[in-house]
């Protein structure tokens, strides 16, 4: 694409190394720090001095920690299977039914992440509370679903839209019902999109801070990042070693299943998104 | 007779309109409801203290206009919405480019890249505010062993520094995202048309800017408002690194929503700024939604 010119060489190692370090160096700063013995948090030696597990065995056996990390996977895999569940019957209905006012609801689930989050948790929150679920983990489970909603509808779509109606329209003529057709022939062709919505949900669910701090007021039943947030930003003095660790735990989850999906997940995010 | 031979079954059209109930429900409940019900809010004087509360008319608004503080406010997200999508859509941009020439271990240095994206915004906070800690960060252990500083700088303790903390840590967040979208335009872009103009004798920055960046229009355009769109919605990063603070000096318009509605209870207050709030977002998202729909 590019002529490899002088300048164009000087450019590409100029940037490799300048964006590079950027990017990758404060991660490793991230792994060095919580592996540091306490007494040496603050010297700034670089995995060349001496290391240790100890900060993440402090988090991992931490009993209310690991109680915000039980939390988060339960919110997390709970709502990114109702989400992709209610994205596929929603791709699934705009793509091969057409009824009054199709276009207008399409419009209106496009729209939902432009809506500012803060502004609707107020609501939200005061609904759930008179519902009684913010001890619960139902006000967060359905909030999430929200977040994959366009996104994941959209993706869903364009993976029905591919399906030729010749083939459900055949298996009607062979005494197949609705049902039968939707997940017998239709589901099945798009298990990789619906694998892809499925981690976007996670993540999503995964990563959010907003509304967990918001919507759920027991303490008990408190995720991960909402959980991490009280435990640390409260403390006089921080121990920086811990609090690495426990952004390292919080964040292996998802990076494994990014690490093994990665084909998915980015086939997902770009043809969600781009091709509207 | 048609119904009768049917024999109940439902008609195609509407089971179309059932698969959508489960998201129609939810979009309801979450967004349409809420978003109605604040807007009605806002002119009230509701609080989370007291059930009680009495339509206040446009009373909130004269308030939030007259706070001193509400302009400050507009101009904090203002500069953290466009810094937070002009800095790492180019830099994305020129990783894109980078990891593009199709070098050894480019693969895998974009994997790497999309880490940063992944992890939580909780974590994300708590690492920049380590690096850029006044007493013990490694930001300022770098520039003095450099001869840079002679003192360390409290960067997130200084009212002129902290936002630009934010928008870096938010630039570390967001670059990898930029990085896919941009990538994927870049490998759309025909080779054809490049080598021919480079036949033609344009040099690279000429290819780059008539024939490159023209043929990704679509995805940077749409990235670029997607961008502002997040950013106009963010909270983690200046939550955890700064709550704020120092002297509202970090203070975006969904910081000041939370704050307003769940440390000081005022939810009519609250609903004011997010209802103003959303008439700016709405201007973005009109913006997105005409570009999704612009068939070319």
């Amino acid at each position: 694409m590019f002529q490899k010119t002088k300048p164009f060489r000087a450019f590409f190692w100029v940037a490799l190394v300048v964006i590079g370090f950027f990017v990758f160096f404060p991660l490793l700063w991230m792994i060095n720090t919580a592996l540091k013995p306490t007494a040496e948090t603050f010297s700034s030696y670089f995995f060349t001095g001496p290391l240790t597990l100890d900060n993440i065995i402090h988090i991992v056996t931490d009993a209310k920690i690991m109680g915000y990390l039980k939390n988060s996977l339960i919110v997390s895999f709970g709502s990114s299977l109702m989400a992709t569940v209610v994205c596929a019957f929603a791709g699934y209905s705009f793509s091969k039914f057409r009824y009054r006012g199709r276009k207008f609801v399409m419009g209106l689930f496009m729209m939902s992440q432009a809506f500012p989050q803060a502004i609707l948790l107020l609501s939200i929150y005061t609904l759930m509370n008179k519902l009684g679920l913010l001890g619960s983990y139902w006000a967060l489970l359905i909030s999430y679903v929200v977040f994959t909603l366009p996104v994941g509808t959209w993706t869903l779509k364009s993976y029905f839209d591919n399906i030729p109606d010749s083939l459900i329209e055949s298996a009607k003529i062979d005494g197949a019902g609705h049902w039968r057709i939707m997940t017998k022939i239709v589901f099945p062709m798009a298990v990789p999109g619906m694998i892809s919505i499925a981690i976007y949900g996670f993540v999503w669910s995964w990563n959010d801070l907003l509304y967990s701090m918001t919507l759920v007021t027991d303490s008990a039943r408190r995720t991960l990042a909402s959980g991490l947030v009280m435990t640390f930003l409260g403390e006089a003095s921080t121990n920086w070693g811990y609090m690495m660790a426990a952004s390292i735990v919080s964040a292996i989850p998802v990076t494994i299943i990014f690490v093994f999906l990665q084909r998915y997940f980015i086939q997902g995010l770009t043809a969600g998104a781009v091709k509207g | 007779m048609n119904k009768i031979r049917n024999g109940g079954k439902l008609t195609n059209g509407q089971v179309g309109f059932l698969l959508i109930v489960p998201g129609l429900a939810v979009f309801v409940a979450i967004i349409l409801y809420p978003f109605v019900d604040a807007i009605l809010m806002s002119f009230t004087n509701r609080s989370m203290l007291s059930p009680e509360y009495d339509v206040v008319g446009l009373t909130n608004y004269m308030k939030v206009f007259k706070d001193p503080y509400f302009g400050k406010t507009l101009m904090t997200t203002l500069a953290f919405v466009l810094g937070s999508t002009i800095l790492p859509f180019t830099l994305g941009l020129i990783w894109a480019i980078v990891l593009n020439q199709g070098f050894r271990g480019a693969e895998f240095l974009r994997g790497v890249t999309l880490v940063n994206w992944i992890i939580p915004g909780t974590a994300i906070g708590f690492l920049w505010s380590w690096i850029f800690n006044g007493q013990y960060g490694i930001l300022n252990s770098i520039l003095e062993a450099l001869g840079i500083l002679e003192t360390g700088i409290p960067w997130l303790g200084q009212t002129n520094t902290a936002l630009l903390c934010v928008v870096i840590a938010r630039t570390w967040q967001m670059l990898p995202w930029y990085m896919a979208f941009l990538l994927g335009g870049l490998q759309s872009v025909s080779l054809e048309q490049v080598e021919a103009a480079h036949i033609d004798g344009a040099n690279n920055w000429k290819t780059f800017w008539k024939i490159i960046l023209p043929g990704m229009k679509q995805t940077a355009i749409l990235v670029f408002i997607l961008g502002l769109i997040g950013n106009l919605q963010h909270f983690d990063l200046p939550w955890t690194m700064v709550q704020g603070g120092p002297a509202r000096a970090t203070t975006t318009l969904s910081i000041e929503v939370y704050t307003t509605a769940f440390k000081n209870w005022n939810m009519g207050k609250a609903a004011t700024v997010g209802t103003i709030w959303a008439v700016l977002l709405a201007g973005f998202s009109i913006l997105y939604l005409r570009k999704v729909n612009d068939p070319d």
